[in-house]
């Protein structure tokens, strides 16, 4: 389990994170909503080490990482797949795949995870020795979120899998989500599309300027009066 | 005819070392965004430890050549650890300055340890060139070339085939979502700025035997490595090849058919010119964003 408690972040004298607290428990789906600016990346980052906090602590299966180097982190089985895609340009599709195992020294392990990603992803296999810059969009989705997984992770957390996407592969990164929760993995992930993070998962937190305003499972927080209205569009929800 | 096939000979084995050089700055800018003003003083490094190790302490010419590249390799690692490291923070001005500082230092120690009188670096090879034809090359000139070509053959393995290159690759392109698929950036950039240094270093120990050792041969040679990363793009490794046998090229035509006191005014032309009609160096890199 996943544990944040009074986390506070910034960006030089700036104050990105004011206080955050929140858990992803085993097997859960956790999705964090909020408005542009409100400190979901921010707070992915202070996770997978990115960025230390001021203050606070973050602890994973009650050992405190609070600190800890984005490879130690990682090493614990928490991998994060950042805002953007991000994918080496340069790199190959394979290579890239190879990156999200780096740490990694199972190498039958290894070449197994690789067949499944591309069983899983045809279009990865097809262009596997392909710069990963010259993939559309929605493929360098897909192997951003591919590459992530590479590493055997137990908790995986996606900032915006959507963003920039057609409405159909929207559908399928939301699938994909699903399907990495199905296999037993823990999921934290950050969504503008707010309709879509509540329905998929068991429990949200939203974040407003830095701090927890709201928390509860999916349905909860659909039902909330100020989420309808801020991010789903109000009349919508009415029934 | 056979004059130009000669100046061809001659620009190859010049380009070959100039390209070690130019990998060597282009890899350290392009991964740690620094500009590496000791980077001549390095390749002077180079051919003064292979000057002490045969010329001082009678080791094997060739052994000597392995033990000066270890050297740089060593000294860059140094540099990085005590100058660049605590700095990584710092803007680029402040780094430029510290560097060009570090390079005055190098050199005038260099002037205070080995004194202002060049020196020259004895050789196992004849001196009377192997003749092919109409073209003439001596033994040790042919031998520079082949070492040059092998280091950065071996270089470019290193850099595609192995996990650590493609780490290295990867940090090149995007640093913070290297490190989090787990590589220590900051090991990246002393592995970046020992091998860039080595490579110099090798430069220096390869074309020291050629021409004379003297404590200020950096200044001349740092320019030109300046001259081959812009000319290739900044960041650029194959440009940074291409662009070390252009101006090669360049320096050896130009110096054989034109004028051979302008001989290194050429390259610096050639740089001009570049410039002027693609700013972005001979080589652009292909990427497709978004
Ligand atoms: N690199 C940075 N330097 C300075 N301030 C930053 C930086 N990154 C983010 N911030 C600030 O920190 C706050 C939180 O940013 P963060 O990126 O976490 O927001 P977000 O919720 O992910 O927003 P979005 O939906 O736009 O991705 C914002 O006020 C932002 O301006
Ligand atoms: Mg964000």
């Amino acid at each position: 389990m996943l544990r944040l408690e009074g986390i506070e972040v910034g960006y030089g004298r700036v104050a990105a994170l004011r206080g955050v607290s929140l858990e992803v428990r085993q097997g859960e789906l956790v999705s964090l909503i909020g408005a542009n600016g409100a400190g979901k990346s921010t707070t992915l980052k202070t996770i997978s080490g990115l960025m230390k906090p001021s203050a606070g602590s973050i602890t994973w299966d009650g050992q405190p990482i609070t600190g800890l180097s984005p490879r130690e982190i990682l090493r614990r089985g928490i991998a994060h797949c950042p805002e953007g895609r991000r994918v080496f340009p340069h790199l190959t599709v394979r290579e890239n795949l190879a990156m999200g195992a780096l740490l990694r020294h199972d190498k039958a392990g290894i070449a197994e995870d690789l067949e499944a990603m591309y069983a899983r992803f045809p279009r990865l296999r097809e262009r596997a020795a392909q710069a990963a810059g010259t993939l559309s969009g929605g493929e360098q989705q897909m192997l951003a979120i591919a590459r992530a997984l590479m590493s055997r992770p137990r908790l995986v957390m996606f900032d915006e899998p959507s963003l920039g996407l057609a409405p159909n592969l929207v559908e399928q990164v939301f699938e994909i989500v699903q399907e990495v929760r199905r296999q037993g993995l823990m999921v934290l992930m950050v969504e503008q599309n707010a309709l879509a993070a509540l329905s998929l998962c068991d429990r949200a937190y939203l974040l407003e300027t830095g701090r927890v305003v709201r928390s509860g499972t999916g349905a909860e927080l659909m039902a909330s009066s100020d989420v309808r209205e801020a991010y789903l569009g109000g009349r919508a929800f009415a029934a | 005819m056979d004059q130009a096939l000669q100046h061809l000979v001659n620009g190859t084995v010049l380009g070959g070392t100039y390209a070690l050089l130019g990998i060597g700055l282009t890899l350290i800018f392009g991964v740690m965004r620094v500009v590496n003003f000791t980077h001549g003083e390095l390749y002077t490094f180079g051919a003064y430890m292979a000057y002490g190790l045969v010329a001082l302490l009678h080791v094997d010419f060739f052994l000597s050549l392995v033990l000066a590249t270890m050297l740089g390799l060593a000294l860059g690692a140094l540099i990085e650890l005590v100058l660049l490291r605590p700095m990584r923070k710092a803007d680029i001005d402040s780094v430029m300055l510290v560097m060009i500082g570090a390079a005055l230092v190098l050199q005038n120690a260099g002037l205070w340890a080995w004194g202002g009188v060049a020196k020259l670096v004895p050789t196992p090879f004849a001196g009377t060139p192997l003749v092919f034809g109409p073209v003439s090359v001596l033994p040790l000139r042919l031998f520079v070339l082949g070492v040059a070509a092998t280091l950065l053959l071996v270089f470019w393995l290193l850099l595609e085939r192995t996990r650590a290159g493609i780490a290295m690759r990867a940090t090149f392109q995007d640093a913070e979502t290297a490190s989090l698929m787990g590589v220590r950036v900051g090991w990246v950039h002393t592995a970046t700025f020992a091998i860039g240094s080595g490579l110099a270093a090798a430069a220096g120990a390869l074309l020291g035997p050629v021409f004379m050792v003297s404590p200020a041969m950096g200044d001349l040679v740092g320019l030109k490595a300046f001259a081959i990363v812009i000319l290739g793009g900044l960041g650029n490794l194959p440009g940074a090849v291409i662009g070390g046998f252009a101006l090669g090229y360049v320096e050896e035509f130009g110096g054989g058919f034109v004028s051979s006191e302008y001989r290194d005014a050429f390259g610096f032309l050639l740089i001009i010119l570049v410039l002027a009609i693609r700013p972005q160096g001979l080589v652009a890199l292909k990427e497709r964003v978004g």
